[in-house]
């Protein structure tokens, strides 16, 4: 903890509030409109602060691309000190936009609870140091504060990821807090009431293995908001170019930015699996059974880039691309490997000259 | 003093269907007091305001202007109860004041419209135009849409919706209203103008011939004696500015010029619905039901309620779908949506702003769960009512008052209803006319559905040939009065105009089947001469014909409505003989037919069928012996259709004039070995299409078949097999195991083996075998 700016570049990945502080501070300084209690920021600047636009000077980019309308309503919903509940299949952005809200509301978006079948009501909750409360009992030092609790005696925003995947009875401990706002310690024989501006961001999987309905008393303490996929190829294609370019900076890649033709390929062909058929709607294409969402083809670009950039020029060929195209639209199944071997021939084959390459590549790789 | 402007009248521009205009204009006249009330509408209408503004009248209503003589071309004056117009006509029939319509008359909008058409593409507009355009249509100005979308984001909203309703229906000040209204549409209308004038020069023009003769009208009216400050002209925001500016009005001459149709006007009952669905009419109209909310919770002076009203309404749609939502819930919404509007820095919640507060809290994010609830409480179910005596059509008058005394009434609903019909006399009741009041009901449908007035839709019968019962969906919309108005030239009443229909169509009938469905219908509509009529029609038709399959389905028809005539109270006798031509036709001509293809004989082997049907059903008037001898023969004969022949074999096997023996016999010599695979398969194609049960119980039959089979090479056993797989098609499953059972005992395998090896997955040389199959050329068939 002793540590300066320097040694944030050795972090795989940073916060959202310290890799945006320039834009957050910025806006902070031009903020004009009332400031809810407990914010860092007016409503209007937080939906700035998502949906890009400018703060002075300073342009904002976007965070998030595509459906401004659904940002309002998420940062209408916390005004109202309502918690939010974000819904959608994987690959959707839930977390990030999470993240992204939390970073410009109270400034820290790092109280989290990273849902699994393994997380317990303690969690959420709260639990002991138990040396300490061997040696002492029950004291206010022995108590180890969850994230949701931290969050409520500072009148923050908690997050929890990936809420469906805990265990039913774990989700409903929620309840009591949501609608309370208070978590009471009854071994300390008090309670931990939340300050003004506490609220909490959860994300939730539709359509995945291993998750779990939530009940509806727990969902009518939400409101809830359906974060769709990319509704057309433009919003899909500036949503994957903007974080491939901020990935590769990041990771210090060293091979070039994809080439504007090589994204348009991997959207389409991740928009005509997705919706099961062609761009022009003429024909029928079959959808493989894994999900193949926009996070996928933000991947799978990197993924190719490090492959160019370790083993090959440093430019990005249509052999990296059929790499990564074959690794992330066959995950286990053999028949994936049809459908994918059928949407070569039945679709990128007469795609024409430009898909050529890609298509002898594809076709190696999937032999 | 030219102008009416600069004579010091005052015009108040609104916007069509706004509640919002509708408020502050009642205010605006409340403050001046005016003794004229001068509203954009058709001059020649001033006459329908009184029945407008009468105290039983309900809105949604329309003005519905048609020419009297063909092409019928209609157009329309929609009012809402939020409609500024409609407001200011009950206001100025409280106060006493004068009112009155002054934009073109109907006749000339028609006839312009003709103009117009004509100059644009030379064909008739099919469609029923809306009037009041002042908007343009989406469809011509696309790219003035962007230019709506344009001033949306420049104020930061989604949509143009989002911007009017923000910005104009939640403005609280009239003056403030009045004057942002004015400088709107006057500067839009400066950004437009040039390039409607370049562009569309007709839509210009059109435009400027309504402000003439508005200016016109407007003086008329001072020249009557009103003083020009105690004149309120209420027109769309679009022309205020044109009024109001000093153009001349138009002149006598000018009038005379202009091309006009012979017009009618009526008023009719409209829909919420179908002022929803409107194309060309600007916003304001997507959500009928929801603006009359708005004009509900504006006139009890709680504006601030509406979003309370909205959400517990969709809320309560919701539960009655069977999905509960909590008050709390509701809160909740109502919250977010307030929220939604701060963050807009607006006063109050736009509808977009309810709707997703209600996807969010109601939905639980998802649309498609409150999408009906949303549907309901926007756009509503509401249609308007007309008291009687207002002014009608004819036609319009007689389908109201058989609809009174038919007691169908309450069915005239924007939501579909079903009603069920039972024709039989009901014998609880004491009057015939109660007795047979499912009967006249059907009549009056089936002649409305003649007219092509959608309003009852029938519904295919649960049981087959109930000829008793009868299923309708009952729905009325706007559209259907239009259809009711356009049928006024047809005739002066349902019946009689009915009548007109069905005569036009026998006259134009070429085909004996068309034929025999139009006697169906007269029948159905009760109308014996025009039965009578189609009679002589079919009879001579069928005089010339020898289509055996046509002649069969009309037989069929005839036969239907004799069997099940009395049920309608329908003299069917004159039919007879006619069913008794068609049928000796039918069969005298049946050999004659079979020698037919395979394609031909699909028909062929419907009217085989229906022959049989219609001979065993009216065995005391027509010669069975007749059809049976002509059946015998088709079957005997090796030179026809193979397919028919066996078919009239299963007839007559069927019927028990062949006899086991027999049978055997023919089946003996049609499968003897050497017989090519395509007529041996294909006559017991035929035999094997009728009473499977027969053939299952002949044993030898199927050791013939099988011998038959044995004895094809293999050439021609894949011929065969194309036969014999679609023989086998028509059989359920059952008889296949029970055929499969029988050949394994001529084989001397047991059952169970049998079973075991058809039900199991096919082995991979077999269905490799199956696959060669694809190969093989059948070119020749």
């Amino acid at each position: 903890m002793s540590t300066g700016q320097e040694q944030l570049q050795d972090y795989m990945r940073l916060p959202a509030e310290v890799l945006y502080r320039e834009e957050l501070e910025a806006l902070r300084k031009e903020d004009t409109g009332k400031i809810p209690a407990g914010w860092q920021m007016s409503p209007r600047a937080v939906l700035t602060f998502i949906a890009g636009g400018k703060a002075g000077k300073k342009v904002i980019t976007p965070k998030y691309i595509g459906n401004t309308r659904l940002i309002e309503m998420a940062v209408a919903t916390l005004v109202t000190d309502r918690a939010l509940l974000l819904i959608g299949e994987p690959g959707t952005a839930k977390s990030w936009l999470s993240e992204n809200l939390a970073a410009a509301i109270y400034g820290n978006s790092g109280l989290v609870v990273q849902g699994t079948a393994g997380t317990s009501e303690e969690h959420v909750r709260y639990s002991w140091n138990y040396a300490m409360l061997l040696a002492n009992g029950p004291t206010p030092e022995a108590l180890v504060k969850s994230p949701i609790m931290r969050a409520m005696e500072d009148g923050g925003i908690a997050r929890f990821e990936e809420i469906s995947r805990c265990a039913s009875e774990v989700q409903d401990a929620l309840i009591s807090i949501l609608s309370e706002k208070t978590i009471s310690v009854p071994e300390l024989g008090k309670e931990a009431g939340a300050r003004k501006g506490f609220s909490i961001i959860a994300t939730a999987n539709t359509r995945d293995r291993g998750v779990n309905e939530m009940s509806a008393a727990l969902k009518r303490r939400f409101n809830i908001i359906v974060l769709p996929a990319p509704s057309d190829i433009e919003t899909e294609l500036s949503i994957v170019k903007k974080r491939v370019a901020e990935i590769a900076s990041s990771y210090e890649l060293q091979a070039a930015v994809p080439a504007d033709d090589a994204l348009l390929k991997v959207v389409t062909i991740f928009r005509e699996l997705r919706s099961g058929m062609t761009l022009d709607k003429k024909e029928k294409v079959k959808t493989p059974a894994g999900v193949i969402s926009t996070a996928e083809a933000i991947s799978l670009l990197t993924n190719s880039m490090a492959l160019a950039a370790s083993f090959g020029t440093g430019e990005l060929t249509d052999g990296d691309l059929a790499a990564g195209l074959q690794g992330a639209i066959v995950k286990d199944d053999d028949k994936d490997k049809l459908v994918w071997r059928e949407y070569l021939d039945n679709v990128m084959k007469k795609k024409g000259t430009e898909w050529r390459g890609l298509y002898q590549a594809c076709k190696e790789m999937n032999e | 003093m030219n102008a009416p402007a600069a004579a010091g009248v005052r015009i108040f521009g609104v916007r069509h269907l706004s509640p919002g205009g509708a408020r502050h204009l009642l205010d605006y006249l409340d403050e001046h007091r005016p003794t004229a009330v001068l509203i954009e509408g058709p001059s020649d209408a001033s006459g329908e305001i009184p029945h407008l503004t009468k105290g039983k009248a309900r809105p949604p209503v329309a003005i519905l202007a048609f020419t009297d003589q063909l092409p019928v071309r209609t157009v329309l004056w929609p009012f809402a109860v939020y409609s500024p117009e409609f407001q200011a006509m009950k206001w100025a029939k409280d106060h006493g004041a004068a009112v009155s319509f002054i934009d073109l008359p109907s006749s000339v909008t028609l006839g312009l419209q003709d103009v117009m058409n004509r100059g644009k593409a030379g064909g008739p507009a099919a469609v029923p135009e809306t009037g009041l355009q002042d908007e343009p249509d989406s469809a011509e100005l696309m790219d003035e849409e962007s230019i709506y979308s344009r001033i949306a984001r420049a104020a930061g909203e989604h949509d143009y919706d989002m911007y009017w309703e923000r910005n104009y229906e939640h403005n609280g000040s009239t003056g403030a209203y009045q004057a942002a209204i004015l400088a709107f549409s006057s500067q839009m209308r400066e950004l437009g103008e040039d390039k409607e004038l370049r562009e569309q020069p007709s839509e210009y023009a059109y435009n400027a011939l309504r402000e003439a003769y508005m200016r016109r009208q407007i003086l008329k009216a001072i020249a009557e004696g009103h003083e020009p400050d105690r004149v309120v002209v209420v027109c769309g925001a679009y022309h205020a500015s044109a009024l109001a500016a000093p153009l001349a009005p138009m002149n006598d001459n000018e009038l005379a010029a202009l091309p006009s149709r012979s017009t009618k006007l009526t008023l009719m009952p409209y829909s919420y619905y179908k002022l929803s669905t409107m194309s060309g009419y600007g916003a304001g109209n997507a959500a009928p039901h929801y603006f009359q909310m708005m004009w509900e919770a504006m006139s009890a002076g709680k504006p601030e309620e509406l979003p309370h009203r909205y959400l517990s309404a969709v809320a309560g749609h919701v539960r009655t779908g069977g999905t509960y939502r909590s008050t709390a819930e509701v809160i909740e919404a109502v919250r977010l949506a307030e929220s939604l509007a701060a963050l807009h820095g607006g006063s109050a919640p736009t509808l977009r702003d309810l709707r997703d507060a209600a996807q969010t809290l109601l939905g639980h994010g998802d649309l498609a769960a409150i999408a009906e609830p949303l549907a309901r409480v926007d756009v509503g179910t509401a249609i308007g009512y007309l008291p009687e005596g207002v002014s009608q059509t004819p036609i319009q008058d007689d389908l109201n008052r058989l609809l009174k005394q038919y007691k169908l009434e309450k069915y005239k609903t924007a939501v579909a209803t079903d009603l069920q019909l039972d024709l039989r006399e009901n014998r609880r009741v004491s009057s015939t006319e109660a007795a047979f009041l499912d009967l006249s009901r059907s009549v009056l449908f089936h002649r409305l559905s003649l007219l092509g007035i959608a309003f009852a839709q029938s519904r295919p019968s649960g049981q087959s040939g109930a000829t008793w019962a009868e299923h309708w969906v009952i729905r009325w919309s706007p559209e259907i009065e239009i259809q009711v108005v356009e049928s006024t030239l047809l005739g002066e009443t349902v019946e009689v105009a009915a009548a007109y229909v069905l005569r036009e169509k026998l006259q134009e009938c070429k085909s004996i089947a068309d034929a025999s469905v139009l006697i169906r219908i007269a029948c159905e509509c009760a109308m014996t001469a025009q039965m009578e009529e189609g009679t002589r029609v079919l009879q001579n038709l069928a005089a010339l014909s020898r289509d055996v399959a046509g002649m069969a389905a009309a037989a069929r028809e005839l036969s239907l409505i004799i069997s099940f005539g009395d049920i309608r109270r329908v003299d069917t006798a004159p039919l007879i003989p006619l069913l008794e031509e068609l049928f000796r036709r039918g069969c005298l001509f049946l050999l004659d037919a079979s020698g037919c293809n395979d394609e031909a004989a699909s028909a062929m082997l419907t009217a085989m069928n229906e022959l049989n049907v219609i001979s065993l059903e009216h065995s005391d008037n027509l010669e069975d012996g007749l059809w049976l001898q002509e059946l015998q023969q088709l079957a005997e004969r090796d030179d026809r259709n193979p397919r028919l022949s066996g078919y009239a074999c299963a007839i007559l096997l069927e019927r028990g004039t062949i006899s086991s023996g027999e049978l055997a016999a023919e089946v003996s010599r049609r499968l003897s070995p050497g017989i090519p695979a395509d007529l041996g398969a294909g006559w017991f194609e035929g035999l094997s299409m009728r009473g499977h049960y027969g053939l299952l119980s002949r044993m030898s039959l199927w050791e013939q078949l099988n011998d038959y089979i044995n004895a094809l090479d293999d050439e021609q056993f894949k011929r065969a097999l194309v036969f014999l797989r679609r023989a086998f098609g028509t059989f359920s499953p059952r008889e296949k195991t029970m055929i499969s059972e029988l050949l394994g005992e001529l084989w001397g395998v047991n059952s169970e083996q049998a079973a075991e090896v058809l039900t199991g997955e096919l082995k991979e040389e077999e269905s490799k075998m199956l696959d060669e199959l694809n190969d093989f050329d059948f070119g020749d068939f």
